[in-house]
């Protein structure tokens, strides 16, 4: 159920990025931030009681003159401070009901959005390494595990077991442009994990594949899980991190994505007449 | 006796506060200077250490058929090297144009008169000087600064007058690199993160291998547990702290229980080496406070996995992505070329020539260790050819040097550490590394139209390194030197057991010899005037005709009075004898720190055993040119005035050198 709307909620971004594809990760990202604060604005329009907002936001402002008013009267002074207090717990209230609807998409966007511009696929010649992850009871030196690829890749190393950490890891090295497959075969059955290879500028990169789980899937929806009754609890690759660009300083997408949207949000406020 | 690592004398601590001198904005675009179009071009291969009698050998069986292009083309000649043949006082002198008088630069090592302390005659790094303290913590309110000690103008700094671009690869003598807006890298001289000429880490469960005295080195006992190794990564001295701590990071290194590869993770860093490989670059972050950090690179080789785990971690390099110290001009060019390439060595000179000479690291994976440099080397050159369209483009190679440095000892079949078994193996790196500057060649002579001034110069050549002489030794054993303890004699350095009262003459630095003057040195007793003047030429003239007993040579081939042979305003500042060893002989590794052993001259059994810290007569240098050049005994210094010929400039009047054609 979860994979479905998975699969179907991925599709929606994989249609918003086409066009962005082969263009700098900047324009998808100022356009998804774009979107983004207007949805929220929206959201925020239709969840909040817009007339007693105005209501209050204006009792704040006329607080704020008394207070200007009448600095030198400390009666009345301390009554305003004491007024736009009152006033602000009130606009927070206002604003819870908008705040919790809006987080529920927004956290279904970022974990979309952060297989999109979290990571970068491995450059051809780059090496990364092949995490398998088994579940407790497991132990690594005894499991009859074996991995093979496909062509654009090459399994460098042996396989280095850790029995503390209940994982195997081997080095792989991207030959060739590609998405890529690492099989690992266990029992006769046999998990794939994609491995992507030279893909154009904003490409959706997936760092790991889980086993049937809801909290996991929702946190990795991009390719489909592992079958819970295997004893893998993952397979993951170490693809290197993404930052944005900005002038030489190197940003975390997050931060861009959440400035642009406030940026946005607060410029189309006046213009759609809500109040925020 | 306790030896003494060639490192141990090179390594003075410079202080990390000057960590917070370079500021470093994030410049997108290199600045390109001067003119695009200059009538003459320049380039110049400074090739270190290349030997004429060694290429002629190679050439008359034509292994180096450039080379020999090159010379039928124009002119080769023996290069004069510098009074003594240090790679710091020759190419000050390439530099400058002029010799040490001129540049001030004598050795090495220099000394502080009111210590008898060994210091460093290249730069000079001084921590801030207003700092505020809250608690434990120590902030500063300037910044900190790194000084090149070098006198005299570059000659790339008088093209820049002329609007005559000039790109310049890794010159030494050159750190911090002169204020300029030419391209320029800095090379041989320039620190590691922790302010040393690097200083590598080895981490062993192997506990004969742990000894703690080895310079350029700094040894970790480890344990296996759990088929896991947990360990510490030293890094620069944390000068926000008050009590200064050094700083380090953990690390953890996974080993499988029966494959030999192993998984080392640090800081963002995972990744997985086989046994006997290398990693790529790994960048790593020191902090310090919470807003104050130092980035550094460094390359892990996986030694051994089992039955002993041994982990090699190279020096800590400076992040040429983000340089904690000034190495390039304009300051974005190092960024440039990481951009471009990655990281990459800027660590003076890269070759571990520590970890070979105390078998850290064996004859091959030095050599793969050297390799690496060597390509990175190699593709900068590329990069920086490709795109040489005017003025003047300078590309310095230190493989050249580095290998006839370590592995003489292989070609030398009187040298005490001559191994037939090895030579058979490694017998032809010398050769080799000469095949490669002859590819070298070939590739700026494709690129060198009928404009092009095409130099291949080194500022020395190589003699083998047989003997050791203890400079002080003889200096006691003549009677210009006293101990206060002869009972003590060769227990300790840095003259600890010197009885300056009855001292007359003393040695420091790898060539240097000074007088006890009265009112220079804290403790001197001999007057300035007539009476140093005569021991001056007493000194040099005994010194001269000693012979060692073993061989019935002369250890020193000439003893250079430094007034008679240097010309410039910094004569005073020079030792007073420079001493110019013959061929097969050099200063001992103890005397530039002050040590008198018993034994005056020695085997040389370490592995670093080609030499050129000697007579410049013995050790001269090569230059090819493709033009017919007029001087015979063409010198380093004469090179200068020519550049600057070339491109139609008088000489300044401080130049002492003539132009060769």
């Amino acid at each position: 159920m979860m994979w479905v709307f998975n699969s179907i909620f991925g599709k929606i971004f994989d249609i918003i990025f086409l066009p962005f594809r082969s263009m700098s990760p900047w324009v998808a990202l100022i356009i998804v931030s774009f979107m983004t604060g207007l949805l929220m604005l929206f959201i925020f329009r239709f969840t909040s009681n817009q007339k007693e907002i105005k209501k209050v936001k204006n009792k704040i402002k006329t607080y704020l003159l008394e207070l200007r008013l009448y600095k030198d009267s400390l009666s009345i002074s301390l009554k305003a401070q004491w007024n736009i207090l009152r006033c602000n717990l009130k606009y927070i209230s206002y604003s819870a009901k908008p705040m919790l609807v809006m987080i529920i998409p927004i956290i279904l966007i970022l974990i979309q959005l952060n297989f999109w511009f979290g990571y970068e696929s491995l450059a051809p010649g780059q090496k990364a390494i092949f995490k398998v992850k088994l579940k407790d009871n497991y132990n690594p030196l005894e499991i009859d595990l074996n991995v093979e690829s496909s062509s654009g890749l090459t399994i460098e190393t042996l396989p280095l077991r850790m029995e503390e950490e209940n994982e195997i890891n081997w080095r792989i090295s991207a030959k060739e442009k590609g998405i890529h497959n690492i099989n690992v075969i266990l029992k006769g059955e046999r998990v794939t994990k994609t491995v992507a290879v030279a893909q154009k500028p904003l490409s959706k990169i997936s760092p790991i594949k889980i086993r049937r789980n809801f909290i996991d899937e929702l946190l990795y929806p991009v390719e489909a899980p592992i079958k819970s009754d295997m004893p893998i609890k993952s397979l993951e690759i170490t693809y290197p991190t993404r930052s944005m660009n900005l002038f030489g300083w190197h940003i975390h997408w997050l931060i861009v994505y959440f400035a642009l949207s406030i940026i946005f949000g607060f410029g189309f406020k006046g213009i759609l007449k809500i109040e925020v | 006796m306790n030896h003494i690592n060639r490192r141990e004398f090179l390594k003075l601590g410079l202080a990390t506060s000057s960590f917070l001198a370079s500021g470093n904005g994030p410049d997108l675009v290199t600045k390109v200077f001067g003119k695009t179009d200059t009538p003459k071009k320049v380039i110049i291969l400074g090739l270190d250490g290349l030997d004429p009698r060694l290429i002629k050998i190679w050439m008359d069986q034509g292994k180096l058929p450039n080379f020999q292009h090159l010379q039928s083309q124009g002119s080769f000649r023996p290069l004069r090297s510098s009074i003594p043949a240090q790679s710091p006082v020759a190419w000050s002198n390439f530099i400058t144009g002029t010799d040490p008088g001129g540049h001030a630069i004598f050795d090495f090592i220099h000394r502080d008169p009111e210590r008898y302390m060994a210091i460093f005659s290249s730069s000079e790094t001084s921590e801030a000087r207003r700092t505020i303290s809250v608690g434990n913590l120590v902030f500063p309110l300037s910044g900190g600064d790194v000084k090149n000690l070098r006198k005299g103008r570059a000659f790339w700094q008088i093209l820049e007058d002329y609007d005559i671009p000039a790109t310049v690869f890794k010159i030494p003598s050159n750190y911090p690199p002169v204020p300029t807006k030419q391209r320029t890298l800095s090379g041989m001289g320039t620190p590691d993160i922790l302010g040393s000429y690097g200083i590598l880490n080895y981490y062993t469960t192997e506990v004969k291998e742990v000894m703690e005295d080895i310079g350029g080195a700094r040894i970790h006992e480890v344990y296996v547990i759990g088929n896991r190794v947990e360990a510490k990564l030293p890094g620069p001295t944390n000068t926000f702290k008050k009590d200064r701590p050094e700083s380090s990071i953990n690390f953890k290194v996974f080993i499988d229980p029966v494959n030999p590869v192993a998984k080392i993770a640090i800081q963002d860093n995972e990744f997985i080496l086989k046994e006997g490989e290398w990693s790529e670059w790994k960048k790593v972050r020191f902090n310090m406070i919470p807003t104050q950090s130092v980035s550094g690179i460094c390359m892990f080789y996986l030694r051994q996995v089992r039955p002993e785990f041994k982990l090699y971690i190279s020096p800590m390099n400076i992040d040429p992505a983000e340089p904690a110290l000034p190495i390039s001009t304009p300051t974005n060019y190092a960024e440039e070329l990481e951009k471009e390439f990655g990281p990459f060595y800027t660590q003076g000179l890269p070759a571990d020539t520590s970890a070979l000479d105390n078998d850290i690291l064996d004859d091959g994976e030095f050599l793969a260790q050297d390799d690496i440099v060597l390509r990175e080397r190699l593709e900068m050159f590329d990069y920086e050819l490709a795109r040489f369209e005017s003025g003047l483009f300078f590309y310095y190679l230190s493989s050249t040097d580095q290998r006839q440095h370590m592995f003489w000892r292989l070609i030398d079949k009187e040298h005490p550490s001559y191994d037939p078994l090895l030579a058979s193996k490694y017998g032809n790196t010398i050769e080799n590394i000469y095949i490669e500057s002859d590819k070298i060649l070939a590739k700026a002579m494709e690129k060198a139209d009928k404009n092009t001034i095409l130099m291949v110069m080194s500022d020395h050549g190589f003699t083998p390194f047989r003997r050791s002489f203890n400079l002080n030794t003889w200096l006691k054993e003549s009677g210009y030197l006293s101990l206060i303890n002869e009972w003590k004699q060769g227990e300790e350095m840095l003259f600890l057991n010197t009885d300056w009262s009855r001292t007359k003459a003393y040695a420091l630095g790898l060539n240097s010899l000074y007088i006890n003057e009265r009112g220079r040195e804290a403790e001197g007793i001999i007057s300035p005037g007539a009476e140093k003047e005569n021991l001056i030429r007493e000194i040099a003239h005994k010194l001269e005709n000693f012979k060692d007993p073993k061989t019935g040579k002369r250890p020193v081939f000439r003893a250079y009075v430094a007034k008679d042979v240097y010309h410039g305003p910094y004569v005073e500042q020079a030792p007073e004898i420079i001493a110019g060893y013959n061929s097969g002989y050099r200063s001992s590794w103890g005397t530039p720190l002050g040590r008198i052993p018993k034994v005056l001259i020695e085997d040389n059994k370490q592995k670093w055993s080609g030499d050129h810290c000697i007579s410049p007569e013995v050790a001269p240098g090569i230059l090819f040119i493709n033009q017919k050049i007029k001087a015979d005994s063409p010198a380093l210094y004469d090179l200068t005035p020519t550049i600057l010929k070339i491109f139609g400039i008088d000489k300044p009047k401080e130049m002492i050198g003539k132009p060769i054609f």
